[in-house]
Parts: structure tokens; sequence; C-alpha cells
């Protein structure tokens, strides 16, 4: 029996890590796991390299569109190629200085109507898989952050906080097909669900045949979800679609923020009533 | 222990590389797989139990950074490392081109898995087809990308081997 078990360790050791999952699985799942180690330890380790390598990510990505800017200059001779080039980094670095200052003075002045005890915080990484639209940001439950809270930009809705550890807090953005959001058209205040979706980006769902909804009306937040406060602004209707059965409309919403572009964030507690936007 | 380190830096390097470096590449939401290249890799050439809890936490470590529910990716990696064990144990799967054919299935194997919990623990409208969609992205991808994740892979274990001392 034991020469047996021995001749199979790796076999029944993947077994029981298989079972493993599924325990944490089903016990994620019913919410159960609230006190994480692992992961706690883990977002340790990950934190200063993700914040370094989003860094360099960013980096890379604006000398890319440094470059792109540059392409048009190709035909210029070399020394005017090279002064050029060199008045273009300095031109892209104060661009740069001051797209960053007056976006943190937007936030400044978007967080002066928030709920007091906004927390700014900075994307440090995206999600590591397809399957899931996350983010991870650079605050955590040491600077107030707490699993549900909403997570905004002064351009709308960026997610919610689904996971918290000391130092950072992973966001379930609006996009990923898990998220959902209670929202009102604007214009008649039909009441839906805005939600990614796999097939066909981000969605308003169970919006009944009746009501009307045309592409271009603005969907705010309903502030009836916990977390967001009302009147903060999701998305712009962009395709509404009647089938000819069913009880609903198909709805396709544009996201008012495009997460991939956002750095900084504002992060705020529920509140019954706030938002002017 | 020396071994230990090296998977251990490479799994973190991946997941730093997943989490932000692969954001650039003009892809939309799908993320090429490089941790499940490199559990494959543990199923090819490290038949051990600590490699089959190594799978285990490389998932995990997807689930801790990424998934709303812990759980989704360790069961899909835990289930990858075992299946690749268990076709390494009984057919030859080393050459470079059967290796990425081997990556390719695995990634398809993962998907699938993927899609199933998914079913069963999170309902999505719109489902099957975006699935579909990401799970050929992703397998082709690692596919393409697994050469050069095991020649790497294989080249630090030649230095870490070349590092550690021979007992007589």
């Amino acid at each position: 029996m034991l020469a047996f078990l021995r001749r199979n360790q790796i076999f029944f050791s993947s077994c029981f890590c298989l079972l493993l999952s599924l325990y944490i699985l089903t016990a994620a799942a019913r919410g159960q796991i609230k006190n994480e180690p692992v992961g706690t330890l883990l977002m340790w380790i990950l934190r200063p390299l993700q914040i370094a390598g989003q860094g360099s990510a960013n980096w890379i990505k604006g000398f890319r569109n440094h470059y792109d800017t540059l392409a048009g200059f190709r035909s210029e001779n070399e020394r005017l190629r090279k002064r050029l080039q060199t008045l273009e980094i300095e031109r892209q670095r104060l661009l740069e200085a001051e797209a960053t200052n007056r976006h943190l003075q937007q936030l400044l002045d978007f967080r002066s109507e928030l709920p007091s005890g906004a927390i700014t915080a900075t994307i440090i990484a995206s999600s590591a898989s397809s399957w899931f639209q996350s983010c991870v940001i650079s605050k955590g439950s040491a600077d107030g952050v707490r699993k549900g809270m909403a997570v905004v930009t002064p351009l709308g809705v960026v997610g919610k906080v689904v996971a918290v550890t000391g130092r950072t807090a992973k966001v379930l953005l609006l996009t990923d097909p898990n998220s959902g959001i209670d929202v009102l058209v604007q214009r008649t205040r039909s009441r839906g669900i805005v939600s990614g979706s796999l097939e066909s980006g981000t969605v308003l769902k169970y919006i009944k045949r009746s009501e009307d909804v045309q592409e271009g009306d603005r969907l705010v937040t309903s502030g009836l979800d916990s977390g967001f406060p009302k009147g903060l602004l999701v998305g712009t209707v962009i395709k509404v679609r009647k089938q000819n059965r069913g009880l609903f409309q198909s709805v396709e919403v544009w996201p008012a923020v495009q997460s991939a572009r956002v750095e900084e964030v504002l992060v705020v507690g529920a509140q019954p009533d706030v938002a002017k936007k | 222990m020396k071994l230990f380190l090296l998977f251990f830096l490479a799994a973190i390097f991946l997941i730093v590389l997943q989490t932000t470096f692969f954001h650039l590449l003009p892809m939309g939401p799908v993320v090429p797989d490089l941790i499940l290249v490199l559990c494959v890799y543990l199923g090819l050439y490290h038949p051990s139990v600590g490699a089959a809890f190594g799978a285990f936490l490389l998932g995990y470590s997807i689930d801790i950074v990424s998934s709303p529910i812990l759980g989704f990716n360790a069961f899909a990696m835990s289930l990858v490392y075992l299946a690749v064990y268990l076709c390494a144990r009984s057919i030859w799967l080393h050459h470079p081109i059967v290796s990425s054919v081997v990556v390719l299935l695995a990634a398809l194997v993962k998907g699938a898995t993927m899609v199933l919990i998914w079913a069963i623990f999170l309902s999505v409208d719109g489902f099957w087809a975006g699935a579909a969609r990401y799970v050929m992205w992703e397998a082709l991808f690692a596919a393409l990308l697994a050469p050069l994740v095991f020649a790497l892979l294989r080249r630090g274990q030649h230095l870490v081997d070349r590092f550690t001392p021979v007992t007589p």
C-alpha cells in the first residue's frame, strides 16, 4: 500500500491540489475567505515590482508615442532631426508634466465634490488573465480602502474594490462580465444594470422593451448600488437593438472611462448622495 | 533549493510581465499566458510533488492578482500539470515543436476548465462566443511563445546546475 502511494505520489499530490482548489473555490464563492495570508504575502512581494514594472511600461508607452510623433520628420536632415528630437523629448516631458498636473488638479477638484475621505491611488498592475478585467491599485486597508468601495475618476466610474491587502487593493473593472452597477438613463430615468460582457463589450441589461433608450443617452449611477455615489457618469449608449422576442432590449454602452488609459483613481466609500456630474 | 528559487523568481517575473508589459501589446484584453507555459514546463521536465504544488501555487498567484474569486486558476493549473505529467509519462514529448503543441493543448485544456468552472460559479450572459475567442487566442499565443520560454528556463537551469557543487 505504502509502495503504491509512493509510486504514484505525484498523481496523488496533484489530486490533492485539485481538491484543495475546489475547496478554496467553493469557500471563496460563499464569501467564507476573509483574511488570506498567502495573498497578502504575495502582494507584498509583487507590489514594488509591479510599481517598477508599470513605471517602465508607462515609459515605453511614452517612448512609443514619442517615436510615433517623430515619424513624420524622417525626411529632414540629420542635424535638424537631432535638434528636433532633443526639443521633442523636452517638450514631451513638459507636456507630460503639464498633463499630470492638470489631471491631478482635476482629481483634487473632483475629490472636493465627493464624500470626505476619498482616497487617491495609482494603478500599479492590470489583469494577468484574459478572463477577468481587473487591476491593482497602490492603496490598501492601511490607507482606509475597504472591500466594496467604488473606484472613480473625474470622467466617471472605473470599478469596485473586490479584495484588499495591507498596501494594495484589487479592483474589478466595470468592463468585467462579473461586474454590475445600478444605473439610470439620465434623460428618461429608466433603471438598468451596466456590466461587462465577453461577447460585446459593455452592456446595459434589464431595460424593458417599452423603455425609451436612444443612442447617445448618458448613463449615471443610481445611488442604489452600495459604494457608488449617485450621479456619476458610467457610460454612453452606442447601440440599441430591440429583438422580436424577449422582455428586454439589447443595449451596448461605451464606458465613460477607458481603464487602459487611467493612471490615477479615487476610491470612495458608500455615501447616500453626492456627486454633481 | 536553487531550482526552487529559479522557478520562484521566474514565476514572479512572469506575473509582473503579464500584469504590466503585456498590456502594451495591441491584443485587446487577451494576455499571453506565460504562467501556463511555466506550468507545462514543470509538468514535462519536473515530475515531482514539489512541482505539483508549484503548479497549484502558480494558479493561485494569478487568482490573487486577477480573479474575483480565488481558486479558478489554481484548479485549472493543477489540472494542466496533472494532464501534462500523465501524458509525458506515457508519450515522449520533449522535442521543442512537440512541446509547443503540448502547450497549445494544455492551453485548450485550461480554457475548457475555465469555461466549465465559470459556467458553474459565475453566470454570465453572452458567455460562450466570447469564451471560445479567448481560449483560441490564449492557446495560440502560449504555443507561439512556448519555445522561447522553454529555452530561457532550460538555460536558467543549466546555470543553476553549473553553480551547484557535485556531491561525491
